[in-house]
């Protein structure tokens, strides 16, 4: 499959400062792509260099693998994006500010407008001034305005920021279902982590504006973790897994025994206790966070 | 790719929508009325205008009579002697500014008003998108800068020339109900290879407006530069309202003394000065002004459209 992004070697100077070091990473069609980073750590920067804002120092951000600095308006064509927060002409309504972007691409017919306005779920105050909306609301609108021209790169910049539980409930199913149904690439910027797993296929941590680690959802429950077991007799079991591993660290806790084995080894371990004759009640697999991921590779809450 | 006319028509959208648009229409309708009630309640009808005249035609051969004329006004001069003795010849009263025609010429002036609000207007097009945030998502469609930011310009232009009509019209209908339309058939007076012809009034007050309008153009395409530049509304009709009104001034002071003064702006916005008065420097010609003009437009729109385009969007 042809990637609908990709960045190659991307870097951003501002001044003597280098705030995008070599960034380099492919978006495809039918994922969701989060784009994860502290504070300052280079997504806005980097959004809006794909999206053609900024100037791009050296390297290059192809998009249906067309570059955007040689030819920006063929390039620019398919993608829809959020840069940051969604500002919108506050003296127009939503729809008049629908209609501005309508205008800018050709083929959006009335009817589209019509149908995006229900989608994001503006019917109602979709011919107010924007000036009376509510965050929300506003994000709302700027979803529209992203999805107006059936873009098949999606960009959002911090989409949920602002919206209530039902609303980024909402948005997510639906940009999940773009993704699978319609075959969308979509970029996801965001602070919220549980979000993010819930929403994202794939993963791309950033740091100081250098790319910290690429990781898929299903990656990241493999990885090295810990396992809760719930056995009888305890005092027992914890003898007979210190003399298979003995340099594992094992926690007794209230619900059974927790211990770090890699995932490949579980079965084992499990024939192991069996063949003791202790009995086993359950095992749990404790798959890391992402949030728990995310400090790791960042090292905490450190900004640039 | 969208049309130059679509982002035409979104431009303005955005201009017509404001409150603060409306508010400058009601303000140049108000200004027509004030014009014109002030006009008439001020105006001291001459008792006897070929009196009147005769005295400036005296007046006029003895500035002529005198040794050290300088050509140019010499030139004006006698036109204008020629001019006013057609008046006497064929009985043709000089257009006092209490009627129809003579309010219309004045209204004119109400052009430096429309020039202000063209730069209201012109410098907000670019700095209000930076201000508001809505420059990034005006820039991420398929639509080049360039393509942009013409569609601001000739925006802000018509905006300009619908505020004109908008002053011909209220003009016409507030000088017609306040000074009648007796004298709609008075012809004006120029002077053409050495003759003095009649013409036709309306055709004057169009090249009056016309004239009037080089300040208009060059101030909103000095206000657009501005704003692309420095991306700040306030700077940028400051700047240009500030040398909108004391420009000339400084202008003339400048030319009193220095020669390359000819060489500013706005030495040479006033082209009525080759039409019915003298040169601000010896040796300026309609040419060489119009020359001079064309050489600031194309350096302020060059300038605006290099920085505008190659400027990394941070707003
Ligand atoms: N115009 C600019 N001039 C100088 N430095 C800048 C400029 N814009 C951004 N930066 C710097 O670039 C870095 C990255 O900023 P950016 O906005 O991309 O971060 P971010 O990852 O989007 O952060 P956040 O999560 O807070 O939105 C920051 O250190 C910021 O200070
Ligand atoms: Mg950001």
């Amino acid at each position: 499959m042809n990637p609908l992004l990709q960045l190659k070697n991307v870097r951003k100077d501002i001044g003597k400062k280098t705030i995008i070091h070599d960034l380099s990473l492919e978006v495809f069609p039918g994922e969701v792509f989060g784009f994860l980073g502290p504070n300052g750590a280079g997504k806005t920067t980097t959004i809006r260099m794909i999206v053609g804002l900024m100037g791009i120092t050296s390297g290059d951000v192809l998009i249906n693998g067309i570059s955007i600095q040689k030819d920006f308006e063929k390039a620019i064509q398919h993608v829809g994006a959020i840069v940051e927060n969604p500002e919108m002409y506050k003296f127009l309504t939503g729809y008049q500010n629908l209609l501005h972007y309508a205008r800018m691409t050709k083929g959006v017919t009335k009817e589209r407008i019509d149908e995006v306005v229900k989608l994001v779920g503006l019917e109602k105050r979709i011919h107010d001034k924007v000036k009376t909306y509510s965050l929300g609301m506003r994000q709302r609108l700027g979803l529209a305005q992203a999805l107006l021209h059936r873009p098949s790169l999606l960009i959002l910049d911090e989409p949920t920021n602002g919206l209530d539980p039902a609303g980024i409930r909402e948005i997510r199913d639906y940009l999940r279902k773009l993704a699978k149904e319609e075959g969308l690439g979509i970029i996801v910027s965001s602070h919220l982590l549980s979000e993010m797993e819930m929403m994202c296929d794939r993963f791309a941590i950033i740091q100081h504006g250098r790319l910290v680690g690429i990781e898929s959802v299903q990656e990241l429950s493999k990885q090295a973790q810990k396992v809760l077991l719930t056995v009888k007799p305890v005092e027992q079991a914890l003898t007979v897994i210190k003399n298979i591993y003995p340099h594992m660290n094992i926690t007794s806790a209230k619900q059974g025994i927790e211990v770090s084995i890699d995932y490949e080894e579980i079965p084992s371990l499990n024939a192991a206790l069996v063949s003791e004759n202790i009995k086993v009640y359950g095992i749990q697999v404790l798959t890391k966070s992402l949030e728990e991921r995310f400090l790791e590779m960042t090292g905490g809450n450190e900004i640039a | 790719m969208p049309s130059i006319l679509s982002l035409i028509q979104n431009e303005n959208m955005k201009i017509y929508r404001r409150i603060g648009t409306w508010f400058m229409i009601a303000l140049l309708a108000l200004s027509t009325l004030a014009g014109a009630l002030i006009t008439k309640a001020t105006h001291k009808e001459p008792k006897n205008w070929k009196a009147e005249v005769a005295s400036e035609i005296k007046e006029m051969e003895a500035q002529l009579s005198e040794e050290k004329v300088p050509k140019m006004y010499k030139n004006h001069l006698e036109q204008q002697l020629k001019i006013n003795e057609y008046r006497l010849e064929h009985n043709i009263k000089p257009v006092a500014s209490n009627t129809f025609w003579g309010y219309l010429v004045s209204s004119a002036d109400i052009i430096a008003l429309i020039t202000l609000f063209t730069i209201i207007v012109a410098a907000g097009s670019v700095a209000n998108e930076f201000s508001w945030g809505t420059i990034k998502l005006l820039l991420i469609r398929s639509a080049s800068r360039t393509k942009i930011l013409l569609s601001k310009y000739i925006a802000a232009l018509l905006f300009a020339l619908c505020m004109l009509l908008l002053l011909f019209v209220f003009s016409s209908v507030v000088g017609a109900i306040v000074f009648g339309i007796e004298n709609i058939r008075e012809p004006y007076l120029a002077y053409q290879n050495g003759t003095v012809v009649e013409k036709s009034m309306l055709l004057h007050v169009m090249q009056v407006y016309a004239l009037n309008c080089v300040d208009l153009v060059m101030m909103t395409t000095f206000a657009f530069m501005i704003s692309a530049v420095f991306r700040n509304h306030s700077l940028a009709v400051g700047l240009a309202t500030f040398a909108l009104f004391a420009g000339p001034q400084i202008t003339t002071l400048l030319a009193m003394k220095f020669d390359w003064a000819k060489y500013l702006l706005f030495a040479n916005t006033d082209l009525t000065q080759y039409i019915d008065g003298t040169p601000l420097v010896e040796g300026m010609t309609m040419p060489f002004s119009m020359m001079m003009l064309l050489i600031y437009f194309v350096i302020f729109n060059a300038l605006t459209w290099f920085i505008f385009r190659k400027r990394d969007i941070a707003a």
